[in-house]
């Protein structure tokens, strides 16, 4: 299963949102990645991998999720990237 | 001898105090001798469960004194600290045959230099890797951890740099002020001394490096400085700086004029925050925090709640609420915003709230004139963010008009607040008799205003010494914005970066502003200095200010 998204937190996938994120996907028992539009995925459950990734907002990335609760990992990880950090 | 080391100042706010040096790598053990690879993982696993014990300790006390954004670095160590490749990799190290101490070393060593080889954010992620690093080494050693919360009283923390960890364990009561070799006012160090009213200086250096543990200095936040062997006097001067009391009643000058000391307020939080320093009341309240972090705007008894809780925090002072100023450089999902080259100049504030965004602002309109029937809301104020026609003004009146009508025609109860200009643009200062015969007050938002007034990005860092409001030509737009408000009955406040700055307060009463808002922790020290100036001193300095031609001239004139 696999889905495409544009991130929106204003500093990508760092710190708190790439914690959030990765926080997320580690209460799925689905195997998940995380790919940036041209290059191959990583393992979404890794702070490493993740930050490594250096997504920035608005970038394209692709989910995908192999398991029993694959669609509402998906779900859930889509609501994360695109939800502002607070920017105020 | 005494000398001095410059810096940033990241708090204005001195003391004196004795120096005592923060070296945590020099502590930490390069290797220990390794026992059976059981017992490695075993103390491996137990460093874990410890080192996130205090991660939640210290993400907790900074979710509480600085806030959600900033306790958000935690999350990520405790992220790292959790990442399998990094397990994985410290357990084959283990297996290996390696020390706990070693493989952590090695398993932490290609992904921080790694990111170190990057910019920007990514190079912040190397040095949340080291700190998660050192810390798991520091228990794996059972090396003492360093008690930043337990400092002697009076103590003046040097080190090359504090990351969140160090500096949420700073104990305002003990630390008298901190100096970083490294770092930016908007470095974690200098947010948290913010937020802790530590006096602070950032980036100094490495002239500070060769400061003796146990000297005497003074660390003075609003000039920026480090004080080695201060003299008397200016020791005097620093310890003096930290015992003004918060002031809850109004100040006025030495010969009688009134000024109105008010907090900008951007969350709840500092709302608060502006009560405990004696704030008079809000000089800018920015609803955008009521709009982000959420799928769909809040309605309009949200908003109302919102603004009616913030009146009775002030019983007896105003409160000034800027409509909507989105756009550009704030954007929020569920509104169509098109992509812009220059945010700055593009398609925001008022300029939404009367096209793209009208029914948010009529819904933000409605709310607020509920909220001026609410009890204490006779204080309340709202402000319209970039006007610069006219035109722009007369229709934001209009849709307060309509609005009124509605609410009547509902039976809804309302009340007509005070309305206001935030004067930014050149645009509305040359036009300013005729907002002023429209409205009930000015707002001077001196950090755009500026910017448009020099045509200078503020985001530059290459031409920053043009973005500096003490240009004669600043001060003559904001002069022109005082006496046109005033000869139309219209009280004038300024609620930019510039009011808050206490070595300009002096000429800031000069120039006849009758409300000067700014970060809640300045106003204490804003009110003791409003109390001890003369406002006809202050008259003399700003007629000379207004007479000189450049930058410098007025820096000699500020020094006199």
């Amino acid at each position: 299963m696999e889905r495409t998204v544009t991130v929106v937190p204003e500093d990508g996938l760092h710190a708190r949102p790439a914690a959030n994120f990765v926080e997320a996907a580690g209460e799925y028992e689905s195997e998940i990645t995380i790919a940036p539009a041209d290059g191959d995925g990583v393992n979404a459950q890794s702070m490493l991998a993740v930050t490594s990734l250096g997504v920035a907002a608005g970038d394209d990335v692709v989910l995908t999720a192999e398991g029993a609760d694959a669609e509402a990992a998906l779900d859930a990880l889509e609501a994360i990237l695109t939800t502002p950090e607070d920017s105020a | 001898m005494s000398r001095t080391v410059t810096g940033t100042g990241a708090t204005p706010l001195s003391d004196v105090g004795i120096v005592r040096w923060y070296r945590p790598d020099e502590c930490l053990p390069e290797t220990t001798d390794a026992e059976t690879p059981a017992t490695e993982r075993a103390n491996f696993e137990q460093a874990k469960k410890t080192a996130r014990d205090e991660l939640e300790v210290e993400r907790e006390r900074t979710r509480e004194l600085v806030g959600e954004q900033e306790a958000g670095v935690f999350d990520a160590h405790l992220q790292f600290l959790a990442d399998p490749q990094i397990e994985a990799s410290v357990e084959d190290g283990i297996d290996d045959g390696l020390a706990a101490t070693t493989a952590v070393r090695e398993a932490f060593a290609d992904p921080i230099s790694q990111f170190e080889s990057m910019d920007g954010m990514m190079a912040e992620r190397a040095d949340d890797l080291r700190d998660v690093r050192n810390r798991l080494v520091r228990i794996l050693a059972g090396s003492e951890r360093i008690d930043l919360a337990a400092l002697p009283a009076g103590t003046i923390l040097l080190a090359e740099r504090l990351t969140p960890s160090d500096t949420a364990q700073l104990d305002p009561a003990r630390v008298a002020g901190f100096a970083t070799v490294e770092g930016g006012r908007t470095s974690h160090a200098a947010i948290f001394a913010r937020s802790l009213g530590i006096p602070a200086v950032v980036g100094a250096g490495a002239s500070i490096e060769d400061i003796q543990e146990g000297t005497e200095v003074v660390i003075d936040g609003t000039a920026g400085e480090v004080i080695v062997e201060p003299d008397e006097a200016v020791k005097a001067d620093a310890a003096g700086s930290r015992d003004i009391e918060v002031q809850a009643d109004a100040v006025e000058t030495t010969d009688g004029v009134s000024i109105e000391v008010a907090a900008n307020v951007g969350t709840p939080a500092e709302i608060e925050s502006a009560v405990e320093h004696g704030a008079d009341g809000i000089g800018l309240f920015r609803t955008e925090f009521l709009f982000l972090n959420r799928e769909s705007p809040p309605s309009e008894d949200e908003q109302y709640e919102a603004i009616a809780e913030t009146l009775s925090a002030f019983p007896d002072g105003r409160v000034v609420v800027r409509t909507l100023d989105i756009g550009g450089d704030k954007p929020i999902p569920y509104l169509d915003q098109p992509a812009e080259e220059n945010p700055f100049l593009g398609e925001r504030g008022i300029r939404r709230s009367l096209d793209a965004d009208a029914d948010l602002f009529r819904t933000q309109l409605r709310a607020l004139m509920r909220a001026a029937a609410s009890d204490h809301g006779d204080g309340l104020s709202v402000m319209f963010p970039l006007v610069s026609t006219v035109d722009e003004l007369d229709r934001a009146l209009e849709a307060v008009d309509e609005v009124a009508t509605d609410l009547e025609d509902a039976g809804v109860e309302w009340a007509r607040p005070e309305f206001g200009v935030m004067i930014e643009t050149p645009s509305a200062v040359f036009m300013a008799e005729e907002l002023a015969t429209r409205v009930d007050f000015f707002s001077i938002g001196t950090n755009d205003l500026t910017q448009y007034v020099m045509a200078t990005s503020r985001e530059n860092d290459r031409i920053s010494y043009l973005h500096d409001p003490r240009h004669p030509a600043v001060l003559r737009a904001i002069r022109r914005i005082v006496q046109v408000g005033h000869d139309h009955d219209c009280w004038v406040g300024m609620c930019g970066e510039m009011a808050g700055d206490p070595t300009l307060l002096k000429l800031l009463v000069g120039l006849g502003l009758d409300e000067l808002s700014m970060s809640a922790i300045t106003i204490p020290d804003v009110k003791a200095g409003v109390a001890a100036t003369s406002h006809a001193d202050a008259a003399s300095l700003a007629s000379d200010a207004l007479a000189a031609t450049t930058i410098s001239d007025i820096t000699q004139l500020l020094n006199q």
